[in-house]
C-alpha cells in the first residue's frame, strides 16, 4: 500500500493513525530499492508504537529519519537494520544487501582502548565469521577508508582521545571499509562544532557520490535533516505521525506544519 | 621467618608443591586473558557470581550423597575412606562445579531486559543465592567443612592431580578458542550494535565467552577456591589496562600478571607462611596498585618535560 503525499488525508494528525507516505521516485523503480517496507509496523512487545510505514530506500538516496527525542526513530532503525522484528508488515532488503551501522559516539564505551587502526579494521570482518587475522586487503582498504575521511595520520591514535570530529569521521571510515551499499548513521553530527558538522555532511555526501551508497541519517534536528536530505521520514510517536516524502513535500503537509510550526514548514529548502 | 620455610625449603619439597603452583600459573594465565573482557564489558562481578555458584556446587557434591544415602556416607566415614563418600562420578565435585558455574552462565546469556532486569542485577542475584546456599550447605556436612572452607576461600595447600589435568587442559583449549576469535570478541564487546548489522555471530560469541568463563572459573574455583579465582579474572586485566593502551598488549600483559600471581603468589605464601589464596590475591592487586602509580609516574614526568 502506497500512498502519495498529495493524496494523503490533510487530517492526518487529527485522525490518527497517520498515513505513511511513499514517494518512491522513478528511478528507485528503474533501479531496484535497497529496502523497500511495506505497511512496517514498529514497536514492542507486538504493540507497534507507530503508524505504518511504506517506503523505499534506493541506491545514491540520502534520507533522514527526523522527530522529537522519544519519536521512536531508534526503533524504527533497529527494525530497519534487523535487530528487532517488525510488529507487523513487511522490511525486504534487496538480495546480498551489506548494510553498515554508524553509532552515536556516546555509545561506544571509552573504557576500551582501540586504535582507529583497529575500528576501521573492524568494518572488514566478514559476515558470518568470527576468525582470523586481517588479511593485507583488509589492512589496504582500512587505510584506503582512513584517507578517504583524511584521517591516515590518525591510524595509531586511540579512538577515545580524538575531538568529536575526528573521531566522526573515524567511525565514517569503518563503515566505508566495509564496502556496505546502506550506511545508517545515528545522530552524525551531534555534539559537533560548526565546522567539524560541516566536514561530516561533507564526508555523507561523498559517501553516495563515490559509493553509490544511500545513507539514512538518524535525527532529531528537523530542520537539519529536512535541509540535507533527499528524502525524510517524520516520526512522532506522540501524535501518531509517519511521514515519509521529500523535504518540500513534508513542509507542504499540513501534518507537519501543526507539529512544528508555519514558520519551519514555510522554510525554503537549500538546495 | 623460620629455616623450614625458607625457598631453599620451597625448592626441596617442589614435587609436593609443583601442582599447585602449575595449577596457580595456569588458571592465573587463563583467567588474566579472559579478564580483559569481563572487565572491558564491565561484568567484573560476573566471575566473583560464577565463582560462588561453583562453590556451591562443590557444596552440593558433599551434601547431596548425605541426603541420599546417608547410611553409606557415614560407614565411608568410618572407613576412613578419603575418597568421595558416594564413589560414583555423579557426585565427583568437579562435576558439580561446573553445572553450578553453567547454570549461573545462562543467567547472563538471557537476555534480562525481558525480564525488565538489568544483567548487574542477575549478578548480584546469582551472587547473592549462591553465596547463601554454600554457607547453609557447609552448615549442614561437617566432614568435608574444611574442604568447603578451602574452595570459598583458596586455602589449598596442595592441588589433586586430576584438578591440574582438568586446568590445563581447559587452559589450551580454551586459550585457543580465544585467539581465534580474538578480533570478534572485541568487537562484539565494543560495538554489539554494529557487530549485529555486520552480521557477525553475535550471539555465538558471547555464549562462548560466558562459556568458557564459567568452565574456567569453575575449574579454576575446585582448584584453586573462589577468591584467588575472582582475582585471577579482575585484577591482572586492571593492571594491563592502566599500563598500556595497546589491545593486543593489553591481553597479553594480563595473561603474564595472572600466570605470575599464581606462582609467584603461592611461593610468597610459602615463605611468608600465609594463606595460599589470599596471597596470590594480594600479589595481583599489588600488581594494579604498582601499574597505576608506574602510569601516574610517567605522566608526571611527561609534563614535566612538556
Amino acid at each position: 500500500m502506497a500512498h502519495a503525499i498529495d493524496n494523503a488525508p490533510a487530517h492526518a494528525i487529527d485522525n490518527a493513525p497517520a498515513h505513511a507516505i511513499d514517494n518512491a521516485p522513478a528511478h528507485a523503480i528503474d533501479n531496484a530499492p535497497l529496502l523497500r517496507f511495506e505497511d512496517l509496523r514498529v514497536g514492542y512487545d507486538r504493540r507497534s508504537i507507530l503508524p505504518p510505514i511504506t517506503a523505499a530506500i534506493a541506491p545514491g538516496e540520502l534520507w533522514a529519519v527526523i522527530g522529537p527525542n522519544g519519536a521512536g526513530k531508534s526503533t524504527f532503525v533497529r527494525t530497519l537494520l534487523g535487530l528487532q522484528p517488525p510488529v507487523a508488515g513487511r522490511v525486504e532488503r534487496a538480495p546480498g544487501l551489506r548494510m553498515s551501522y554508524v553509532p552515536q559516539q556516546s555509545a561506544l564505551d571509552t573504557i576500551f582502548p582501540i586504535s582507529v587502526n583497529e575500528f576501521v579494521l573492524m568494518g572488514r570482518q566478514k559476515p558470518g565469521r568470527f576468525r582470523g587475522l586481517p588479511s593485507r586487503v583488509d589492512r589496504d582498504a582500512a587505510r584506503a577508508a582512513l584517507e578517504e575521511v583524511d584521517a591516515a595520520d590518525l591510524a595509531r591514535r586511540q579512538l577515545r582521545d580524538l575531538s568529536g570530529g575526528q573521531r566522526q569521521r573515524v567511525l565514517i571510515a569503518r563503515a566505508i571499509a566495509s564496502r556496505a551499499a546502506l550506511f545508517v548513521l545515528d545522530e552524525p553530527t551531534s555534539a559537533l562544532d560548526i565546522s567539524a558538522e560541516q566536514q561530516v555532511m561533507e564526508l555523507i555526501g561523498a559517501l553516495r557520490a563515490r559509493h553509490d551508497a544511500a545513507v539514512v541519517m538518524v535525527t532529531h534536528l528537523v530542520e537539519d535533516g529536512l535541509e540535507r536530505a533527499d528524502r525524510a521520514l517524520l516520526l512522532d510517536r506522540d501524535h501518531e505521525v509517519a511521514l515519509a516524502a521529500t523535504a518540500s513535500e513534508l513542509r507542504a503537509h499540513p501534518a507537519f506544519a501543526h507539529l512544528y510550526g508555519r514558520a519551519l514548514a514555510r522554510a525554503e529548502v537549500t538546495p | 621467618m623460620t629455616d623450614s620455610t625458607s625457598w631453599h625449603e620451597l625448592f626441596a619439597n617442589l614435587p609436593i608443591f609443583k601442582d599447585a603452583i602449575i595449577t596457580g600459573g595456569l588458571a592465573g594465565a587463563l583467567l588474566g586473558f579472559i579478564g580483559v573482557h569481563v572487565v572491558l564489558r564491565r561484568m567484573v562481578f560476573a566471575s566473583s557470581a560464577i565463582a560462588q555458584a561453583a562453590a556451591l556446587g562443590v557444596a552440593l557434591s558433599f551434601w547431596v550423597p548425605i541426603v541420599v544415602d546417608p547410611i553409606r556416607h557415614a560407614a565411608g566415614h568410618q572407613a576412613g575412606s578419603d575418597v568421595h563418600l558416594v564413589s560414583s562420578l555423579l557426585f565427583e565435585p568437579v562435576l558439580w562445579a561446573i553445572g553450578a558455574s553453567l547454570l549461573a552462565t545462562l543467567v547472563f546469556i538471557a537476555n534480562p531486559v525481558r525480564l525488565h532486569l538489568t544483567r548487574e542485577s542477575l549478578l548480584g542475584f546469582v551472587f547473592l543465592v549462591s553465596g547463601a546456599g554454600a554457607v547453609i550447605v557447609g552448615d549442614r556436612i561437617t566432614q568435608e567443612a574444611h574442604d568447603l572452607s578451602a574452595i570459598l576461600f583458596g586455602s589449598a595447600v596442595v592441588v589433586q592431580p586430576a584438578d591440574l589435568m582438568l586446568v590445563s587442559a581447559a587452559t589450551v583449549v580454551l586459550l585457543f578458542g580465544h585467539l581465534l576469535c580474538w578480533r570478534a570478541l572485541i568487537f562484539v564487546g565494543y560495538d554489539p550494535t554494529g557487530a549485529r548489522v555486520q552480521e557477525l555471530p553475535v550471539r555465538r560469541l558471547n555464549a562462548f565467552l560466558f562459556l568458557s568463563i564459567g568452565i574456567a572459573v569453575a575449574l579454576a574455583t575446585r582448584a584453586l577456591g573462589a577468591l584467588p579465582v575472582f582475582a585471577f579474572s579482575v585484577l591482572p586485566a586492571m593492571a594491563a589496562l592502566a599500563i598500556t593502551s595497546r589491545m593486543s598488549v593489553v591481553f597479553a600483559l594480563a595473561t603474564l600478571f595472572g600466570a605470575l600471581s599464581g606462582v609467584a603468589g603461592y611461593a610468597i605464601s610459602f615463605r611468608g607462611e600465609l594463606p595460599v589464596g589470599a596471597t596470590q590475591t594480594a600479589l595481583a592487586a599489588a600488581f594494579v596498585g604498582a601499574a597505576i602509580l608506574g602510569r601516574f609516574l610517567v605522566r608526571m614526568l611527561r609534563r614535566r618535560e612538556g
